[in-house]
């Protein structure tokens, strides 16, 4: 089966999350093979996950003075600070067999197509077996303040944080990989217990463990044949059908509201 | 393998149904419960909500995960269990019992007969696990 590749693009975080949404919805609904897409964020922007209670997680005022946009996301987690980083979203159906019925086999999979990509960089990620801290009450808000299980790491630093959500046996996932990590304007936006000099320890960016710094492009072609060489799968470069852009362009008024964002109201009926 | 009580019936997103009259008791299976690992959230829907036979009546959040919630009948909510509220916990221990997440007074009972008994349920666990 071929998969479609959205290729490396930026909006504005409203615009990432309806089209991340209006894809999943379209894949399920007409049972169409997987797509993975990879974009960025213009402007900044920090999400959070679904069940985040956004004024005690974020720093909004900061976010605000610093026109670093909010969204709520999707898919579950913690929250992410999107500045030089890449994400990717890779939405799929039950029908795909390569993903088996079960949460952390997905992250696995995922996991290591995208540590053979990072490998053609040079860098060589670990998953993570489990999460650091086990207790929810000592979770931070902030991803990439520690590892979960299946998640990439390298040196015992985070490299990449990921976020589910599963409906219907498909499934949408969100990762976060950094180019560079900037531990001071992770603390001031995010609410965390651990003060800069800690982080620091926690997480690292691609850009931080290869002699000559990659582009968004050149670490996206690398994470591409990760897949394709992990998973034996072909790819097809595409873009957005016009339901889906239809769909999308309606989905931003939800993401942009505070309804969503602020009381996780479903102004658009059912998420998926 | 996990034992699935008899008197329950189950659908293949891994919801329990308990019948008693028109009323249907859901919850989660273990099998699912186990597939989430720690839960740390459930968003119940308002009582009086109409739901929709394989619509999402709710979702649930694991460690990494959200999952929606998909109602095995139509009809209107009329219980949520808001002791998961004061101890999330019993969603992951007791799923089949006192885990339980929604009461739906159900209006097309024909619909039970699409779910599957606890043999054929843990029948379609060992066919998903093969594939």
């Amino acid at each position: 089966m071929t998969w479609r590749l959205i290729p490396y693009q930026s909006h504005s975080a409203f615009q990432n999350m309806a089209i991340d949404e209006a894809i999943f919805r379209e894949t399920l609904k007409h049972q169409k093979p997987p797509t993975l897409r990879f974009f960025g964020w213009h402007p900044a922007a920090v999400s959070v996950g679904y069940f985040q209670d956004v004024p005690k997680e974020i720093h909004v005022g900061r976010c605000r003075s610093a026109g670093v946009d909010m969204v709520r996301r999707m898919t579950g987690g913690k929250a992410v600070y999107h500045q030089d980083e890449i994400t990717y979203s890779l939405s799929a159906g039950p029908w795909e067999r390569r993903f088996p019925d079960g949460i952390v086999r997905t992250y696995e999979i995922i996991s290591s197509c995208l540590a053979r990509g990072l490998s053609e960089l040079g860098i060589h990620a670990m998953l993570a077996e489990k999460s650091a801290l086990a207790r929810k009450k000592e979770r931070a808000p902030c991803c990439f303040s520690e590892p979960a299980g299946k998640e990439l790491t390298v040196d015992g630093r985070k490299i990449c944080g990921s976020a589910q959500v599963r409906s219907h046996g498909g499934f949408l996932q969100h990762g976060s990989l950094l180019m560079t990590f900037d531990p001071a304007a992770t603390a001031a936006l995010i609410q965390s217990p651990a003060p800069p000099e800690q982080l620091r320890n926690r997480a690292v960016g691609v850009n931080e463990l290869v002699e000559t710094p990659v582009s968004a492009e050149e670490l996206c072609e690398a994470l591409r044949r990760g897949f394709c060489d992990a998973l034996g799968v072909d790819f097809c470069e595409g873009e957005l059908t016009p339901e889906e852009k239809a769909m999308s362009d309606r989905l931003v008024k939800k993401y942009e509201s505070d309804a969503w964002n602020r009381e996780r109201k479903k102004e658009d009926g059912p998420a998926v | 393998m996990k034992v699935f009580p008899e008197d329950l019936l189950y659908s293949r997103e891994h919801v329990w149904v308990r019948v008693d009259g028109d009323m249907a008791t859901l919850g989660i299976t273990d099998y699912a419960q186990e597939s989430l690992g720690e839960i740390l959230s459930v968003e119940f829907p308002e009582i009086d909500t109409y739901v929709e036979r394989d619509e999402a009546f709710g979702s649930i959040e694991s460690t990494k995960a959200v999952v929606d919630l998909i109602a095995s009948v139509s009809g209107t909510i009329v219980g949520v269990n808001e002791d998961i509220n004061d101890d999330i916990g019993i969603v992951n221990s007791d799923p089949h019992d006192t885990g339980w997440l929604v009461v739906i007074e159900m209006d097309d009972m024909e619909q039970l007969d699409d779910l599957l008994d606890a043999a054929g349920y843990h029948d379609y666990i060992l066919r998903q696990e093969a594939d």
